[in-house]
């Protein structure tokens, strides 16, 4: 195993116990501890306090600090979990680096946890102190690196929430690269006739943010364009795009996946691609588009159907999930066909209506008083859908709530079915090594508390990327993203905790096993070797325990430190200085 | 063994889940056998079978291993490598003379004091039975 | 910018924590208030979140230390909102700190007063199932970790003044009122539950094993009142059949209401896989009325429920649940809606009443003190719910979270995320309108 390098000085250890008022001390016998902590290899000093992380305990490790040359500090008394920064930060003070410092609980592992047993709980707290002793004997100075933050964002799509996140972005100051893989911007925006709750017509929203935008001077926007290669990190993204099959190379500090998602074609389902009045939600969008005119020369809608669920929530992946907008699309053209057809005959074939919230469940029983009527049927009687003579369409649905079988006979069939990923993300995920969930969109790195981010520093998604959401959330999401994103630019660099791994190439053999294991890509192999990427290493230490060759080295976790700690937890005979290092 | 034989015990907890659940443990008072004592890394990932071997080797008569549910390691995958390497030292463990059952596994969240003060209360109470590491009389007769 | 610009955030929540820590990421300086002694709002309640089966506070307490112990962020805690003037850019605010009567440097959080103190009161955090003492923490990981003085309910024994060995506690603390000049201010308040008390018909109250959602999430809780053990809460014997009754005040219902909180059908679902992983003997039943899992990994989460866990989904509304005066158990009666019949749940151990979440009554008084709109439901009215989603109706101004309008808590992050890239964004044209740079 790799050794790490004895520290040069040798170590002097001030060792402060506390009493926490009653609450070590009331169990503990500290001054025992005091007096044996003294007998211990490398203990310069050791002293009692009532409060170690009072005002004046602090200040007496300052003191003790100076008064007796001290070069490493053990505090035995709670949890490093609340109070190691507060210590680290009055060693620092005293001039002590503060990954020289060790936190021993006798609180919440040892008094707190044997309160009828304190003459045990006494031998457990020296057990302990003497484990951070031996520990703190193994500690090395740790600087923590910093890695500058380019302030260029690469926004990948150019739909509404790349336009929305990059006009954050602009607005806030830094610079845009806006990449569109279509000859246009909009996305999915550009085939949608009016949008809930309010109604608006879509392209009028759109041309207003494709303006600002396009007139933004920190945003440069390039359409017909893709991303071949991401490399780099953090702070230090090198891009390489194709527009019109021309390569163009430029740097980025962070970069946001805005790639949106397509719908899904339910080919073979309902006869949609055996009639021609069998539509789907967007082709319906399209058709509603043209207007009422153009509308009435396609057909005059005196029986329309609707399906909900075509082609979701499926027993298996990648289909499995709900699409959560289908139903409230449903409701709002529904409204629209039976507002411009007020003789109209309009039903919605449900499962569950997912009308969530409080516009849209608004909506949905304004829809109803409308007269829209809604069928619920179940998932496992769908209905069927036969053609008639008159090129009309029979749609037999069973009425689960009614327990009978309606025919309908209608001019129009549309059937609403899920967003899905698309077809460019796999590669997009290869390109920046960031994973796509069963449900094919893009992961984040926390479902409940990051779910703008990725496990991988400095990449974002928003949107639809991210999953099926309506435009009110997709733009929350991308302005969310400018925040996540804007962090590490508006600070233009990003600091690394020293708890990251080395690899000593003298003993790397290139296996790569390192490279497989981490989730967060920090390891890359270059001329056969693995270098770790300190601004993505997490610390987290699996590549360390996997190397066969002990090639890797964990930072403030080392082998060393650890095995000091299991050779000093129980001892039967008088503790041995810890043994010189045989490289 | 006339007198009562007290198991030496040591605890690997990561630093997000098991720890926390130690902690909290604390906080609520609970109570458990003063037989163990806790080395602290980031992730169950960072137990190496070499630590968890060394621990034998220094006569220590149980290994308890701690992490994160799974699903829920703070670094994503770190403590699937820990499973599969306690898996791989219980297969070890009785080519050295020791019982697999020496060595346990458990994920332990922040929140489950109670259980951490459950298991170690158990595991304790399991290796008092098994007796004392067969490792220990050999390094006292080396000594 | 000669100075730091400041920034206040309203309500210590996860939507407030996460804006917090955007910006204070981002070299603002951050005031959070918070009403309550801890930050930490209602998933610090919560035992778990779904659809990962996280444990709550697990994930949320290590985001509560990163507050307290962050330079850019001062916490100010058991305190209001007092009055604004001013407009984006440059905000005067007053707030007003309540008295803990404890001195936050000196106090450690050991205890040593509660264990002494002879007042008992029901515990707001425990949903007022359990008690704390009239000096007390209301959850073990509060932050900041301080003791609080209830005056109320406090009989100035001064027993905890002597037992504390710290010399923290101090009576002669006064209410203290906090000046700020701040560039925008951030809204993220959160909801109530609403009190099912009304619906007779549900015996919420009277029928002791009859409990809110909330209630329940602190009852099985290991934290909670019984240390998270499955017990039926009017004897403490064993449950054997749990039922959950979705849209209880919610939905066009008589009483409550009228919106969809989004959110129930999912807790239900997670609370049903907390008994059945607990006790999987014990048989579960939600009642519902659209099952609503639209969100990332909902529907499987709930086929998993269905199918893994055997929780039986029912889809009605049920009339009535009724309480066997001698054995406390319950039966509800309901109309299954797929098959057209009158049937009951006989033996019913524990029903929870997935009640309404409202906002909460103090967002009018918000409202009032900031000039800001509400929306006839109570919630924070935003300039448009599509393109500005967490602007409010007065610039510089910012709503986020289930204060705005019912969401779950990664949109709640998102949203809280949003208003702080709405506040930077904004604070940036100020900036540079100040400077004289064209934006």
């Amino acid at each position: 195993m790799i050794m790490e390098q004895q520290p040069k000085e040798k170590a002097r250890i001030g060792v402060f116990i506390c009493h926490c008022g009653i609450n070590i001390g009331g169990v503990v016998n500290v001054p025992h501890v005091v007096k044996y902590v003294k007998t211990l290899p490398n203990v310069t000093y050791a002293e009692d306090n009532m409060y170690t992380c009072s005002a004046e305990g602090i200040d007496k490790i300052k003191a003790a600090i100076k008064e007796h040359n001290l070069n490493r500090v053990v505090v035995a008394s709670c949890t490093p979990r609340t109070h190691e920064p507060l210590f680290r930060g009055a060693c620092a003070d005293a001039g002590v680096n503060p990954y020289l410092f060790e936190l021993a609980n006798i609180r919440e592992h040892c008094s707190w946890v044997h309160m009828r047993e304190p003459e045990k709980a006494t031998e457990k707290a020296k057990d302990i102190v003497r484990m951070a002793v031996a520990r703190a004997s193994f500690l090395k100075a740790q600087e923590e690196s910093e890695v500058a933050v380019d302030p260029t964002a690469l926004v990948i799509g150019g739909g509404i929430s790349g336009l929305t996140s990059a006009l954050c972005l602009a607005n806030q100051g830094f610079k845009v690269y806006l990449v569109e893989k279509e000859p246009e911007l909009g996305g999915m925006l550009r085939k949608i006739f009016k949008l809930y709750p309010t109604n608006e017509e879509a392209q009028r929203i759109l041309e207003a943010s494709i303006n600002t935008v396009m007139s933004h001077k920190n945003i440069n926007t390039l359409t017909n364009t893709s991303i071949k290669s991401v490399d780099g990190y953090i702070g230090n993204f090198e891009v390489t795009a194709l527009k019109d099959s021309e390569e163009k190379k430029f740097k980025a500090g962070t970069v946001i996946i805005a790639t949106g998602a397509v719908e899904f074609k339910p080919v073979g389902l309902f006869g949609y691609d055996k009639y021609d009045k069998v539509l789907t939600q967007v082709d319906l969008e399209r058709v509603l588009q043209t207007g009422k005119s153009a509308m009435n020369k396609f057909f005059k809608p005196q029986r329309v159907a609707m399906i909900q669920c075509v082609g979701a929530r499926e027993e298996k992946p990648p289909r499995a999930y709900c699409s959560r907008i289908c139903c409230m699309v449903a409701v709002k053209n529904a409204m629209l066909i039976k507002e411009w057809y007020p003789d109209s005959a309009v039903y919605i074939l449900y499962q569950d209506m997912q009308t969530y919230g409080k516009d849209y469940e608004d909506l949905h029983r304004k829809a109803r008083d409308a007269g829209i009527i809604f069928i619920n049927y179940a998932k496992q009687t769908p209905p069927e859908v036969m053609p008639l003579p008159d090129n009309r369409l029979r749609l037999t649905v069973y009425h689960a709530l009614l327990g009978e079988k309606r025919d309908l006979d209608c001019d129009l069939i549309v059937l609403s079915t899920p967003l899905v990923q698309q077809e460019t993300a796999e590669e997009l995920s290869k390109i920046l090594k960031v994973p796509l969930g069963q449900d094919k969109f893009f992961l984040e790195a926390h479902v409940k508390l990051r779910p703008v981010d990725f496990a991988t520093d400095g990449i974002y998604v928003c949107g639809t990327a991210h999953g099926p959401k309506d435009i009110g959330e997709s733009i929350s999401q991308a302005y969310a993203v400018s925040s996540r994103a804007g962090g590490p630019m508006a600070n233009r660099k990003v600091r690394t905790e020293a708890i990251t791994a080395v690899v000593d190439p003298d003993r790397c053999v290139g296996c790569r096993m390192c490279e497989k294991l981490c989730p967060f890509g920090a390891h890359r192999i270059e001329e056969g070797k693995s270098t770790v990427i300190d601004a993505l290493c997490k610390g987290c230490g699996v590549c360390a325990a996997a190397c066969l060759r002990r090639a890797i080295t964990m930072r403030h976790f080392t082998d060393d430190q650890i095995m000091a700690e299991v050779k000093t937890a129980f001892l039967t005979e008088a503790p041995k200085p810890p043994k010189a290092p045989t490289v | 063994m006339t007198e009562q034989f007290e198991p030496r015990i040591l605890g690997f907890l990561c630093n997000w889940c098991s720890y926390a659940g130690a902690d909290l443990a604390g906080v609520s008072r609970m109570s458990y056998p003063t037989n163990i004592r806790i080395i602290r890394t980031m992730c169950s990932g960072r137990v190496d079978p070499l630590h968890v071997l060394e621990a034998f080797r220094q006569g220590i008569d149980g290994v308890l291993v701690t992490g994160c549910h799974i699903g829920d390691c703070h670094y994503i995958t770190g403590n699937h490598a820990c499973e599969k390497r306690v898996k791989f030292l219980k297969e070890v463990l009785p080519q050295i003379g020791l019982e697999p059952e020496r060595l346990r596994l458990e994920w332990v969240s922040a929140s489950e004091g109670g259980k951490f003060a459950k298991v170690v209360k158990e595991f304790i109470e399991e290796v008092k039975k098994l007796g004392a590491s067969p490792l220990r009389k050999e390094l006292q007769e080396s000594v | 910018m000669s100075e730091k610009t400041s920034i206040l955030v309203i309500g210590g929540g996860i939507a407030g924590i996460q804006a917090s820590l955007d910006l204070a990421g981002r070299g603002f300086q951050v005031y959070l208030l918070e009403e309550t002694p801890t930050i930490g709002g209602r998933m610090a309640q919560l035992d778990k979140t779904f659809p990962t089966m996280d444990c709550s506070i697990c994930i949320l307490a290590p985001k509560m230390m990163e507050c307290f112990r962050h330079s850019n962020i001062k916490l100010l805690t058991y305190g209001e909102l007092k009055e604004i003037k001013g407009s984006v850019g440059n905000f005067h605010v007053k707030i007003l700190q309540k008295p803990r009567y404890v001195d936050q440097t000196k106090c450690t959080g050991c205890g040593a007063c509660a264990e002494h103190c002879p007042i008992e009161v029901p515990n707001e955090f425990d949903m007022e199932l359990g008690m704390r003492k009239a000096i007390y923490m209301p959850m073990p990981q509060a932050v900041p970790r301080c003791m609080t003085v209830d005056k109320e309910n406090c009989i100035e024994c001064k027993l905890c003044t002597k037992m504390c060995q710290a010399g923290a506690v101090d009576f002669q603390q006064q209410p203290q009122e906090v000046d700020l000049n701040v560039g925008v201010v951030i809204i993220a308040t959160g909801f109530n539950q609403y009190d099912p008390s009304e619906i007779v018909e549900y015996g919420y109250k009277k029928q002791r094993n009859v409990l809110t959602a909330l209630e329940f999430e602190r009852w099985v809780c290991a934290s909670g009142p019984v240390g998270g053990h499955l017990l039926r809460p009017a004897d403490g014997g064993i449950p054997k059949k749990i039922a959950f009754i979705q849209c209880v005040g919610s939905r066009g219902s008589k009483f409550g209401a009228p919106f969809c909180s989004s959110v129930c059908c999912m807790y239900a679902t997670k609370e049903a896989l907390i008994i059945r992983e607990h006790a999987p003997d014990v048989s579960v039943y939600i009642f519902y009325n659209e099952l609503r899992a639209f969100g990332k990994g909902f529907q499987e989460f709930v086929n998993r429920a269905r199918e893994d866990y055997g929780v039986n989904y029912i889809r009605s509304r049920p009339g009535e649940i009724r309480e066997d005066p001698k054995t406390k158990s319950l039966t509800i009666w309901y109309d299954d809606t797929f098959t057209r019949e009158i049937k009951s749940l006989c033996d019913v151990d524990l029903v929870v009443l997935c009640a309404a979440l409202i906002p909460r009554e103090s967002n009018k008084k918000l409202a009032e003190i900031t000039g800001i709109e509400l929306d006839e439901c109570g919630f924070f009215k935003v300039t448009h719910p599509l393109m500005a989603p967490v602007d409010s109706t007065v610039p510089g101004i910012y709503v986020c979270g289930y204060c705005q309008s019912p969401k779950d808590i990664p949109d709640s992050v998102a949203q809280a995320s949003a208003a702080a890239a709405r506040a930077a964004e904004a604070l940036a044209l100020v900036q540079a309108q100040r400077t004289g740079d064209g934006a």
